[in-house]
């Protein structure tokens, strides 16, 4: 069972002065709401999401030497032959792929992401260690930023659950920190992360006025091994009424 | 502790500005529910505290070309709608575009729009206006390499009449979520959502949502087209903060680029234009998806591509390297 001791969180929950009490459940606690079905919505690098790219097409990429080299290794055949077809699949790739997430809290302090793109399962913990041995979703630390910075106001409690705009002007962010992933593709057309990867993202969300509310996603991935500099890609989701469409695909590399 | 005199708590109230903001740009006073137990020291925190909404947003920020580099640094390319939820009208009118059109005197100066400018490839300056008794921010300001000054009014100010002129940057009011700003626009001129002739009419409005983690910026705009869109259109742009950066001065001069006769407009009719398979054929995409279209932009639309593609979504040329400017 995963713990918050030790999370920021908790201070948050203290407030400014406050008396220490039992940390509340993070679940409990949510600054805005993410559960539900989301679509991703491809309006950008559509080239290089919609299809497979060619091998050595990855222009937007801030790639140093080393990850153009690894890059022009890439064999799709050769990486199904392997059993490594979701390469391209894992926590730094997947919100990119074309597909639907379902967000639902796993429990409650453990937010759960399925993706319909390759099957794959997100874990975010809220407080708990991290063990055990690399995977393609690696282990993802998450915490809440309230609106108004910890001890501000959205220490003051969590998003209205009472309908309307409430989740999303209960204010802040998730902020989701991953790591101990096994090397994977930021492309599927063998662009490469490596086992050092730090993937730092930022989930937001919006509700507009004709209904639509979008999940608002900004990843920056930091690997020094293949990237000059920190990579940065925001994408987006579009709230579906329900799972109807919902229609898991495997991993591919064709 | 013991209480603190009203005089040094009015003043403590009046440097904080929560006094001395005229209701209808007070955001949200939460004075009253704290209860002062402590120093003027204390007492001027919480006060800071009740009056700051949102983030600060102020700086010099760095466009990352992370998505879409070929489409918004070289520049797209003719006959790329890929993803773009476009109407007929909108396809139609892009087939006629030719890009010579820029070198008109009338275009060579013109600005790229509200909804376009964050895909532009401009450094962008952020600042805000602050009310020097209230010191509340009543309006914020972003400036592009190629643009003029953008306002967002966050005073609370209601939009012109329908009537009203347009303007490249439109006109722009702002209210808090929690940390995300949301600027609601209106009034835009006739722009484009692509710079290869995909329209976006005047009666189209824009949302954004301005969202900052640390030193990273994210926008996402959303546009609103009932002529050329038949989906509301979102994109998400990163900047990086960049504390070396000024924008520098962009003093454009029309010049003679084109020499020919007064009064031509280039352009294509309808059907004629014998270039627009140069896309789909150069990135061994099917012409039916690079006319885009809201189903484009769906994952969905994957069954139709593996159909079109003969069972395989692997594209097994690479793009010619001239293809990029």
């Amino acid at each position: 069972m995963a713990t918050l001791k030790g999370s920021p969180y908790n201070d948050v929950q203290r407030g400014r002065g406050g008396q220490a009490g039992p940390p509340a459940a993070a679940q409990a606690a949510a600054a805005i709401d993410l559960t539900g079905y989301w679509v991703s919505v491809v309006t950008e690098d559509w080239r290089y999401r919609m299809v497979i790219p060619a091998k050595g097409d990855h222009p937007s990429v801030p790639l140093n030497a080393g990850g153009v080299r690894v890059a022009a290794t890439w064999d799709p055949d050769k990486d199904t032959a392997a059993g490594e077809q979701c390469k391209a699949y894992g926590a730094a790739g997947v919100m990119r792929m074309p597909g639907r997430l379902h967000i639902a809290w796993n429990d409650a302090n453990t937010l759960r992401i399925d993706t319909e793109a390759g099957m794959q399962t997100r874990l975010l913990h809220f407080g708990g260690s991290l063990s055990g041995e690399p995977t393609w979703q690696g282990y993802s630390a998450a915490e809440w930023e309230p609106a108004g910075g910890r001890g501000g106001r959205g220490a003051r409690g969590p998003y209205s659950q009472s309908g309307g705009r409430g989740p999303a002007l209960g204010g802040g962010d998730l902020k989701v920190v991953t790591t101990r992933m096994r090397p994977g593709y930021l492309q599927p057309n063998g662009v490469p992360y490596s086992q050092d990867t730090v993937l730092t993202e930022y989930f937001n969300r919006s509700i507009e006025p004709n209904g639509d509310s979008w999940l608002i996603l900004t990843s920056i991935v930091q690997d020094p091994q293949n990237l000059n500099g920190r990579f940065f890609r925001s994408t987006h989701f579009k709230k579906l009424p329900d799972g109807a469409a919902w229609k898991p695909t495997p991993c591919r590399t064709s | 502790m013991g209480a603190i005199p009203s005089g040094i708590l009015c003043a403590a109230l009046l440097t904080t500005g929560v006094l001395t903001a005229p209701a209808s740009a007070r955001p949200t006073p939460h004075l009253q529910d704290r209860t002062p137990s402590g120093s003027l020291v204390e007492v001027t925190d919480e006060a800071i505290k009740s009056t700051a909404v949102g983030v600060d947003f102020t700086g010099e920020w760095a466009p990352r070309f992370h998505e879409d580099q070929p489409e918004r640094v070289p520049g797209p390319e003719l006959g790329d709608y890929l993803g773009i939820p476009i109407s007929a009208a909108a396809r139609l009118r892009a087939t006629t575009w030719e890009a010579s059109i820029q070198t008109l005197w009338e275009w060579q100066c013109r600005p790229h729009s509200a909804d376009y400018i964050w895909r532009g490839p401009s450094p962008v300056r952020i600042s805000k206006e602050v009310d020097p008794v209230s010191r509340l921010v009543t309006a914020w300001h972003a400036e592009w390499l190629r643009s003029i000054d953008r306002q967002v009014y966050m005073d609370g100010r209601p939009h012109p009449s329908e009537s009203a002129p347009h303007t490249w940057a439109g006109f722009s009011t702002g209210t808090w979520e929690g940390d995300m700003l949301t600027i609601r626009t209106t009034h835009l001129k006739e722009g484009y959502v692509r710079r290869n002739g995909l329209p976006r009419s005047d009666k189209a409005t824009l949302t954004e949502h301005w969202m900052r983690h640390g030193d990273v910026l994210t926008v996402a705009t959303i546009v609103y087209d009932p002529v050329y869109l038949t989906e509301p259109f979102i994109r998400t742009t990163d900047y990086e903060l960049d504390l070396h950066q000024q924008v520098p001065p962009y003093p454009c001069q029309v010049v003679e680029e084109v020499d020919r006769p007064r009064g031509v407009v280039p352009s294509r009719l309808p059907g004629t234009n014998p270039y627009l398979h140069e896309f789909a054929v150069g990135y061994g995409l099917p012409f039916e998806a690079t006319e885009g279209g809201a189903s484009t932009m769906y994952p969905d639309y994957i069954d139709t591509l593996r159909t079109l593609m003969g069972g395989s979504l692997r594209i097994l040329k690479a793009p010619d390297p001239s293809r990029r400017r």
